[in-house]
């Protein structure tokens, strides 16, 4: 259960990047996690309040993609879905295969309003 | 009217950790200091093994602990008592040290002067494995009651350490407990691993730990 010391280095790094492109909200962060990482989506939904509590991403919006865990089969070289048939290729029945994704926790990218060009003119 | 954009990162949430305990690395070796970052679960005799580590080889170096805690600080009494240099760390109820949270404590503690600095870790399987502290070498403690299925079980934990010390030997008679069952798995997930048996508590296999630690002080100085 690391996800809140997790989710405050996500808020840091957030709000760094928000001061170096002098952004007025961060409206949406968008994470990307591998069905295999080691943070469970749920429970980096609800760290992310905590987290983001009293920092200028209290009212950002969290929105996470999943990343399915694949990979290539060395035997057969299909690439195939890793959780299917606990880790065996779903069309040759091998377990031998080349991780290719599913272990990835990412900032994708944020959706930020700007400052407003005329009011900021004033 | 308000202006939207979307601003691209693509970095893993890690990376920058990793940067700043990369570069925490590089500077330890340029001041010929190793930094051994000890982690295991609760319990498992971290301090004990520490304690008996100090008096073994407090006349040839210079060491300094850090003790990261969630909270307390009855183990940095424990190691104070010693004549080592030491620190508590309050992780303020986070699971595991970041490369930041070390170097912070590293200055707390003045490092200069230091051979070896022990960063006693929160004692936890999980946390402190993701999380790259900057040390130049890992080292985890693993006690018989545990069991000897915790490579299947933590298996990130055991990838990234240099050497495990199977810790309270003295009672494996009574456990369930298979050495050699132990090494091959460790072995699995990370063949460079060193395994070295050990019971702190009655200071027996301590010397080819002593001996392993005395081995990468002077690689760091050479």
């Amino acid at each position: 259960m690391h996800e809140l010391g997790i989710m405050i280095e996500v808020v840091r790094q957030v709000e760094a990047m928000a001061k170096r492109e002098k952004v007025k909200r961060v409206e949406k962060i968008v994470l990307q996690i591998g069905e295999i990482a080691t943070v469970i989506p749920h429970f980096v939904e609800e760290c992310f309040p905590a987290a983001a509590y009293e920092t200028s991403l209290e009212d950002t919006e969290l929105e996470i993609e999943i990343i399915p865990a694949n990979g290539r089969c060395r035997e057969c070289e299909k690439v195939y879905h890793l959780l299917d048939k606990n880790g065996h290729c779903t069309y040759c029945g091998q377990k031998n295969f080349d991780f290719l994704s599913g272990r990835e926790f990412m900032i994708k990218e944020i959706l930020v309003e700007d400052e407003d060009e005329e009011v900021a003119g004033d | 009217m308000a202006k939207f954009r979307v601003i691209e990162i693509k970095e893993g949430i890690l990376a920058e950790n990793d940067r700043q305990a990369e570069e925490m690395r590089q500077e330890l070796l340029a001041a010929k200091r190793l930094l051994v970052n000890l982690m295991s679960s609760p319990g498992s005799g971290k301090t004990t093994t520490l304690v008996q580590t100090i008096k073994a080889l407090k006349d040839e170096f210079e060491i300094g602990v850090m003790e990261a805690d969630i909270d307390s600080s009855v183990d940095a009494e424990t190691i104070s008592a010693t004549g080592a240099k030491v620190i508590q760390l309050h992780t303020g109820g986070m699971c595991h040290l970041d490369a930041a949270m070390t170097r912070q404590g590293l200055d707390a503690l003045g490092a200069e002067g230091l051979d070896l600095i022990v960063l006693e870790n929160v004692g936890n399987l999980v946390c402190p494995a993701e999380f790259d502290t900057g040390a130049n070498k890992n080292v985890m403690i693993l006690s018989v009651p545990e069991g000897d299925d915790k490579p299947l079980k933590y298996p990130l934990m055991f990838e990234i350490v240099d050497l495990v010390l199977v810790n309270k030997m003295d009672v494996a008679p009574y456990f369930n407990f298979d050495l050699e069952k132990l090494k091959e798995r460790v072995a699995k997930v990370n063949p460079k691993a060193k395994v070295i048996p050990i019971s702190a508590l009655k200071a027996e296999g301590m010397d080819e730990w002593f001996e392993w630690l005395k081995a990468e002080v002077k690689a760091v100085k050479d």
